[in-house]
This record gives structure tokens, C-alpha cells and sequence, in this order.
């Protein structure tokens, strides 16, 4: 009998070693393939433009693209520590932070699209096409009067959509440690991705903060529309950075710097432009190309590659 | 009710059609974990009889600490083992985050203090009887302890069983150390069932998460089946 | 041989073993007989250097067995133990018997031959690829057995080997007991609470009380002449009787028991508390008292209690003190004994062991 029990491990063992092997014949023979490790921020991970993008890079290249996607904290502490070469978040107040600390040079932005302020289709806060700001303001006003029904669920998570919250409760004027948080039942962090805390809204018919990408792949599950949509502050840009090689001499600085160009080439601007149309009816992202003036970022950044 | 249908549907249509992508999650899932499970007894049995043989002071102590950790969250030990491995860390300099070594690693410090302690239990619990006929029978004492672990073999093996269960099915390190990456090659990618399902739920991908879950459960189911077979044999 | 010599073994507070003294001879069958808890396991389990003695020594051919922790496991390998309660491994039966000899490092070929040998002596011949977990309690205590035979120990420790066994698996085991005993001159040290047991299978017995060996001799000395009252008890003496010695003429005494006066044979002198012993069946009923009779002992008594046992039937009488007598079935009838009959029982003086009472 235990005979047998070896005789099951030792196949299991080979069968392993195979994989290993056959996996790794695939490499030898060829000039090895360079490796990019990309932090990404689950709200653009989960949208599929990356992995939909991957191929194409990894063949001009002679690359493998490794993708790790986190919330934009989670991300952000990668990059700090080295243990990525790109970053692709979409938070500009911490990505400054993170330039302005020596972690990260190059910034390009490659795309952009729209938070929204989804909710429940009867609205009852009323807030259907107010400004951001002021619809935040009336989700609190009702929710701290109790009117029925109006509940606001927050990412909780310290990712870049959480980050885009507390900018629209800065902007209409609230601290949101003093004001928002913890200031009544109304008000609930759901600490989780942007999917889950999708889903808990719609469990709840509350409103939350989405990006659009996220939204729009949930939609089809969700009893929750978009109730605002436009908006400067509402803008959502997405950029690519290197994680600086002075920092962390052993970072593939040049397949990173390859990576960044490689997003804001024609080419790949086109895929962003019209990724998501044939599935949702509509982009899920705008290119940056040419609307740098629009999302109020310089030329450079959008559209010059890195030399 | 309906979504539950469709994914044992879907679950059924992914494995009969053997879904390159579903195979590639499972089989990177039950190598990694497998690995891990081997590491983990190499060490654990060792140790576990060690501490089952050996008379020291605290004896109580450190079994007690052992069963302790049996409740390690997943994403603690992640944390720790990405502290170590990061690029910033003491181990930065060997790249393993974001690979599977680093999933092995942290599913192997994961199960070892269950497979240590149930290997401890599975060793007190062979009766004195036979440790007395053991000696008694003219056992040196390597012959000795070598008898007490093969009696206890059946014990130890539902104590392998049970590491492997909590190392396949754990998502907080794998997530951490791995990173869920969905790469070209086998080995560079670290997508496994468990990371995979998160993903595929946060998609809102709700029917092939189901599906990787009835997967993840068959998986265990052959592996306890395999392993009642063993013991009833 | 084996010699103990002023044996203490102490555990916590209690002494499990009181200065145990004895010396076995080669060869021979040596029965340790006493009730559950008097020691007769701790006594086994020093001598197979399980556990060490807190005070004395174990000599086993002139050698402290242990003194040299260096030589234990050559001396333990010189001896077999087979436990009170089976501990087979969860592996065949084949593979259970070739335990010691692997440990010993037996070539297979010859371990084989010899467990197709052992496996016909104990009648479990087939039974090697049976999983040893799935036999009789009498199988399995076959095969320890079998198991400490193998390794052709010089001497064999049995730790009541038949207590858990139904009457044919106890009789079996008893047979290749002599068996080994006579062919391999194996020494035996045998432990069991089944003074009969002792009987059957030792040349000679140790009585084992609370820890100490109370009387060491042949069976038949341990049950005529058991040393005191304990021994008396323990060997199944039923009729024990507390007296005064009153006089001593010659050897021959008369004993005050409860106002009785019952002659018998002893050294004692007057004044002495005795206890006498009359074994059941030396005690002889009638209803008058028989012209002729060589007894010295004739009293009348009247019968009290009757409770049939086996092909026996067991009778109570007060005769002044309370005597058991056994007669058959038969002799029952003939007397037609019932409770309140009145009777004359009747014993020599020679039947009547006298042991000091030193309670």
C-alpha cells in the first residue's frame, strides 16, 4: 500500500517536472524574453484593456508582461518598493507624492474616462443630474435626516477611486475625516474592490462612486443607474509611470520606458478608443492622444515618448 | 437560483471541454500547492517528531503556541513573506515576488504549523502498547522512532491531506505573493483557482467563478477520496 | 538466571514494588500470581528494561541489566515480552512476526522460512498476508507470541497473556507456552491473576501482594501451605478461620475458633492468633457421626446457604463458625440438603493449615 502512495506521488512529481519542462523549452533556443512587471489599479485591470493589449507588446517585443493588479495604495507600495517596473494608477494628487518622493519618473497619460455617481433608478435623494459636488452634499443633508433610503457606499480601501471620493467631499466643502466618515448610518465603507462594493450597493440601493469601466462591465448584474456623470471633478485620468532606476538600479528601466511609449503610440491609442464598443455599446476609455488640453495636462505628457 | 444552475453548468462545460485556460489555472493551483504540501511535510514531520519524541520544558507551551497558529490568516503570513521577498526586502534581491516560488513559500509557512501539529497528534496518538512492543522487540532507537512514524503513516497522511486542503484553497498570500498574473508562459503567470475566482467575481464574472469553485471543490474531493482510499486499504 | 535482588519501584508516592527478591533458573517456568495492581506488570516491564528499577538490581546470568545503558539493547534483545493486551501492528500478520527479526537485521529468506514455521506452530498457518488488525483477540495474542518467539529469546516475558482470551484460545496459548519451554529451554516468567493458570504452567510461583512477593515455592507448597492469610485468600483457600491457639501438645494444638475447639497440626505455641485454612473439599458432611473415623474434627452444624457451582454444589454451614464445603451434585441429593438442615461436618487435623495471623 504505501507502495502505492509513492508510486501516486512520484507521478505527480514527473508530471510536474514536465510542465516545468515544457514550459521551459519554449524559452531556450531564443534570445530570452524580457520581463515587465506592471502594477495596475483593479479598476483598469478588471476591465480586460490590459491583458486585451498584452499580446500585442509582448510580441513586438520579445517581452512577457507580468500584470499585478491592486488597489491604488496597494500598487503605489509596490512600486515604492521596488518590486515592479511600471505603475499604472489613476490618482494624480498621490502620484505627484510618489514623482515628488524620487519613486517614480516618466509619467505618461495614455487614457481617461468619467467617474459616475450610480444609485438606485427612484433616487431618493434627488440627486439625478446635479453637480458632483452638489449631489454629494444632498446624499448628506437627506442621509443625515434620515429620509429613507438614502445610504452611500464608500470604496473604504485607500484606492484611487477612494481617493476621487474624498476630492469630491473636499471640493463641496467637507472634511472628510471630521464630516463624512463615521458621521451616520448613512454613510458605510465597504472596504472592497470596486465590483464587490458595486454589488453591495445594489444589494443596499445606495449610491457609490464608480468608474465607468467597472460600472459598465457590472451593469448587466445591477439594479443601479448612473445617476451623475459630468463634471470636471469627475474626470478620471490614467497614467503609466517608471518606477526610477535610480532608486532601484535593478529595474528593466528599458522595457518599462518601451511599455510607456507603447501606450501612447497611435496604435494603442486606437485600441483604448474603441475598446469596450462592440461589448457595452460605447468606449470604456477616451484616448489621451489629442485631448490633453481637454483633461488639462500638458502635451508632453500625453503624447511624447520617452527618450 | 438560476445563477447557481448556470454556473454547475458552465462548470461542467469548462472541465468536459477541457478549457485550456480552466486546466492551466487548475493545474499551476494543484502543482503550487502540491509542492507546497511536500515542503511543508518535510519539514512538519521532522518536526512534529521532534517535538512528539523529545521531553522538554514547554513542551505544552509550544504545541499550544503550534495549534495557535493552526487560525494564521492567509493574508499575515502573504504580508510577512512579501516583506521578506519585496525588492526593498532582506530577500529583494532573489526576485521570487510575483512568481510561483513565492506562492509555494507562502503557502508552505501557511500549512505548517497544522501539518506540524496534527503530525504531533498523530504521533501521541499510537499507542504506548506499541511503543513498548516497539523496545521491547529489540528496537534501536532510530528503529524506534522510524515504527512509531509508520504506524502513525494514516494519521500523518490525513494531516498531509488537510495542509494541502488549506493551501489550495487559501487566496489572502496567494493574491499577495503571486499576484494573480495571467502571463504568457506557465510558470510566469501565478493565476491559480483561488485568485482567479476573486478576480472572476470582481468582474462580475459570477458563472465562472462558480465554476472554478465546483472545480476547487472537486479537486479536494479526489484528493480525500485518494486518501480514504489509502487509509481503508 | 535471573536474579532480583531488593527491587523498589516508585512512582510519585506510591511504591509499586517493596523490595522484590527472587531467583529464576534457566529453564525454568516462573508464574507471578497476584490480584490486578500488585506489581506483577511493573516487575516484568524492569526485568525487559521498559522501565528501571528506583532502588535494587536485575541480573540477568550475573549481569546488572541496568547498570550499562550501552548493553540495553543486547540485553533486551536476549528476551521477548508478549503483553497483556495485544499491540499488533496495523500491518499483515506476516510483516508483525518479522518485527524483531528486521530489528536484528534477519536476511529476508531466512525470515520468511521462519515465520512459515512460527505461523504453523501458533495454527495460523494462511493467515501471513491477513491484516494483523483484523484478528481475534486470541489470533493476535498468538501472533505477539509468535512475534517474541521468533527472535528465539532466552527469556520470555508474559504479561497475563491469557487474561482477555475465551477457555480455548487460554488453553491454546497455554500449550505452545509448554511448548517453547520444553523445545527451546526458554525461561518464562509469566505473570497472571489465574492462580489455576499458575498451576498448570509453573514449576514454580511467586506470590505477589501489594507489591511484594508474599510466598515463592512450587505450586503445590503456594496452595497447601500458603504463608498467610493474603496467600490463603488469594489461592482460593475459602475457608479461613480466625483462633487462638489454647494448647500445644506435641505438634499437635487445640485452637479456639469463636468457642469452637478444632485440633490441628502446627508448631505454634498458646496464645498465639492463628488463622486456620481448611480447603473445601477436605471437609467431609454426614448426619451422625461415623463409627471409625480418623477425623479429629467432627462438628454439628446446620445448613445455612446452598448455591450450585459448575458440577459442584457449594454449602455453607455454621458450625459455630462458618465453613464452605463442596460435594457434587450427586452427594447433594443423596443427602438431601436443604437450608436449616441440620448436619456434622468433620476434618483431620492434618487438613487444617495453620498460619499465624498477623493482622
Amino acid at each position: 500500500m504505501p507502495k502505492k502512495l509513492g508510486i501516486a506521488i512520484a507521478a505527480l512529481l514527473i508530471a510536474a517536472v514536465f510542465m516545468c519542462g515544457c514550459t521551459g523549452t519554449s524559452a531556450t533556443g531564443e534570445t530570452p524574453k524580457r520581463t515587465l512587471r506592471i502594477a495596475t489599479t483593479t479598476s483598469l485591470y478588471d476591465t480586460g484593456l490590459l491583458d486585451h493589449i498584452r499580446p500585442m507588446f509582448e510580441e513586438k517585443y520579445n517581452a512577457e508582461v507580468l500584470i499585478v493588479s491592486a488597489g491604488t495604495g496597494k500598487a503605489l507600495e509596490y512600486g515604492q518598493r521596488g518590486d515592479v517596473d511600471v505603475l499604472m494608477v489613476h490618482d494624480r494628487a498621490r502620484e505627484d507624492a510618489f514623482i515628488d518622493g524620487g519613486y517614480g519618473i516618466n509619467r505618461r497619460v495614455f487614457a481617461y474616462n468619467y467617474f459616475v455617481i450610480v444609485g438606485p433608478d427612484s433616487d431618493p435623494a434627488g440627486i439625478r443630474g446635479m453637480q458632483p459636488e452638489e449631489a454629494f452634499t444632498t446624499i448628506m443633508e437627506k442621509g443625515e435626516q434620515g429620509v429613507s433610503g438614502v445610504v452611500f457606499v464608500s470604496r473604504g480601501d485607500g484606492s484611487g477611486t477612494h481617493s476621487k471620493e474624498k476630492a469630491i467631499w473636499k471640493s463641496a466643502g467637507f472634511d472628510y475625516a471630521a464630516d463624512v466618515r463615521g458621521s451616520g448610518d448613512w454613510y458605510v465603507e465597504a472596504g472592497k474592490g470596486m465590483g464587490e462594493t458595486l454589488a453591495m450597493a445594489s444589494e443596499k440601493q445606495a449610491y457609490t462612486l464608480s468608474d465607468i469601466g467597472t460600472f459598465l462591465a457590472y451593469r448587466g448584474d445591477l439594479e443601479l443607474v448612473p445617476l451623475v456623470d459630468e463634471g470636471a471633478i469627475l474626470l478620471n485620468i490614467y497614467s503609466a509611470m517608471q518606477i526610477n532606476p535610480a532608486k532601484y538600479p535593478e529595474i528593466n528601466s528599458t522595457i518599462a520606458r518601451d511599455w510607456i511609449n507603447f501606450l501612447i503610440s497611435d496604435v494603442v491609442q486606437q485600441e483604448i478608443a474603441s475598446y469596450g464598443v462592440t461589448e457595452y455599446g460605447r468606449p470604456l476609455f477616451f484616448p489621451s492622444a489629442g485631448n490633453w488640453g481637454k483633461i488639462g495636462v500638458t502635451q508632453a505628457e500625453c503624447e511624447d515618448p520617452i527618450t | 437560483m438560476n445563477e447557481i444552475a448556470e454556473g454547475l453548468l458552465r462548470a461542467v462545460g469548462l472541465i468536459i471541454t477541457m478549457n485550456p485556460e480552466v486546466m492551466a489555472i487548475t493545474a499551476r493551483s494543484i502543482m503550487i500547492s502540491f509542492t507546497a504540501t511536500v515542503i511543508a511535510a518535510l519539514i512538519a514531520i521532522p518536526v512534529g517528531a521532534v517535538i512528539n519524541f523529545s521531553e522538554f520544558r514547554g513542551k505544552k507551551t509550544v504545541i499550544n503556541l503550534i495549534q495557535t497558529l493552526y487560525a494564521l490568516p492567509t493574508v499575515i503570513v502573504g504580508l510577512f513573506v512579501f516583506l521578506f521577498i519585496s525588492r526593498a526586502g532582506p530577500l529583494g534581491f532573489l526576485r521570487l515576488l510575483f512568481t510561483p516560488t513565492a506562492m509555494i513559500i507562502g503557502q508552505t509557512l501557511l500549512i505548517l504549523p497544522i501539518m506540524t501539529g496534527l503530525t504531533v497528534s498523530a504521533l501521541s496518538g499510537v499507542d504506548q502498547a506499541i511503543r513498548d512492543t516497539l523496545h521491547s522487540l529489540g528496537a534501536t532507537k532510530v528503529q524506534f522512532l522510524a515504527n512509531v512514524l509508520k504506524e502513525a503513516r494514516f494519521a500523518i497522511l490525513a494531516a498531509v491531506a488537510v495542509g494541502f486542503g488549506r493551501a489550495i484553497s487559501e487566496v489572502g498570500a496567494a493574491i499577495l505573493l503571486g499576484g494573480n498574473i495571467r502571463a504568457a508562459s506557465f510558470w510566469s503567470s501565478t493565476r491559480v483557482l483561488t485568485t482567479a475566482i476573486s478576480l472572476e467575481t470582481s468582474v462580475g464574472n459570477i458563472e465562472l467563478s462558480l465554476a472554478l469553485g465546483i472545480i476547487l471543490l472537486l479537486v479536494a474531493l479526489v484528493v480525500n477520496l485518494l486518501v480514504t482510499t489509502i487509509q481503508q486499504r | 538466571m535471573i536474579e532480583l535482588q531488593g527491587i523498589y519501584k516508585r512512582f510519585g508516592e506510591k511504591d509499586v514494588l517493596r523490595d522484590v527478591n527472587a531467583r529464576i533458573a534457566d529453564g525454568e517456568i516462573f508464574a507471578l500470581i497476584g490480584p490486578s495492581g500488585s506489581g506483577k506488570s511493573s516487575l516484568l516491564r524492569l526485568i525487559n528494561l521498559l522501565d528501571a528499577p528506583s532502588a535494587g538490581r536485575v541480573l540477568v546470568d550475573g549481569v546488572d541489566i541496568h547498570a550499562d545503558r550501552s548493553r540495553e539493547l543486547e540485553m533486551r534483545r536476549r528476551m521477548g515480552m508478549v503483553f497483556q493486551k495485544p499491540a499488533v501492528f496495523n500491518t499483515t500478520v506476516y510483516e508483525n512476526i518479522a518485527y524483531g527479526l528486521r530489528f536484528r537485521g534477519v536476511p529476508e529468506r531466512a525470515i520468511r522460512e521462519t515465520i512459515r514455521d512460527v505461523l504453523s506452530v501458533i495454527g495460523l498457518e494462511g493467515y501471513g498476508k491477513r491484516r494483523a488488525k483484523t484478528l481475534s483477540g486470541g489470533e493476535m495474542q498468538r501472533v505477539a507470541l509468535a512475534r517474541a518467539m521468533v527472535t528465539d529469546p532466552d527469556i520470555l516475558l508474559m504479561d497475563e497473556p491469557t487474561a482477555n482470551l475465551d477457555p480455548v484460545s487460554t488453553e491454546t496459548i497455554e500449550r505452545l507456552v509448554h511448548r517453547i519451554n520444553r523445545e527451546f529451554g526458554t525461561t518464562i516468567v509469566l505473570a497472571t491473576h489465574d492462580m489455576v493458570q499458575g498451576q498448570r504452567l509453573a514449576e514454580r510461583i511467586a506470590v505477589m501482594m501489594d507489591g511484594t512477593f508474599s510466598q515463592v515455592g512450587t505450586p503445590r507448597e503456594i496452595f497447601a501451605l500458603p504463608k498467610d492469610r493474603d496467600v490463603a485468600r488469594f489461592v482460593g483457600i475459602e475457608n479461613i478461620i480466625e483462633g487462638v491457639v489454647e494448647s500445644n501438645d506435641g505438634g499437635i494444638a487445640v485452637i479456639d475458633a469463636s468457642g469452637v475447639r478444632v485440633e490441628a497440626v502446627t508448631p505454634l505455641q498458646t496464645g498465639v492468633k492463628v488463622c486456620l485454612c481448611i480447603r473445601p473439599e477436605d471437609i467431609t458432611l454426614g448426619y451422625a457421626r461415623k463409627a471409625g473415623t480418623s477425623a479429629r474434627n467432627v462438628f454439628p452444624g446446620k445448613i445455612v446457604a446452598i448455591r450450585p457451582l459448575g458440577p459442584l454444589t457449594r454449602l455453607v454451614i455454621d458450625c459455630g463458625f462458618e465453613l464452605v464445603s463442596l460435594i457434587t451434585w450427586k452427594a447433594a441429593e443423596e443427602l438431601g440438603v436443604q437450608e436449616g438442615t441440620e448436619i456434622v461436618v468433620s476434618f483431620k487435623a492434618s487438613a487444617v493449615h495453620v498460619v499465624q495471623d498477623r493482622t
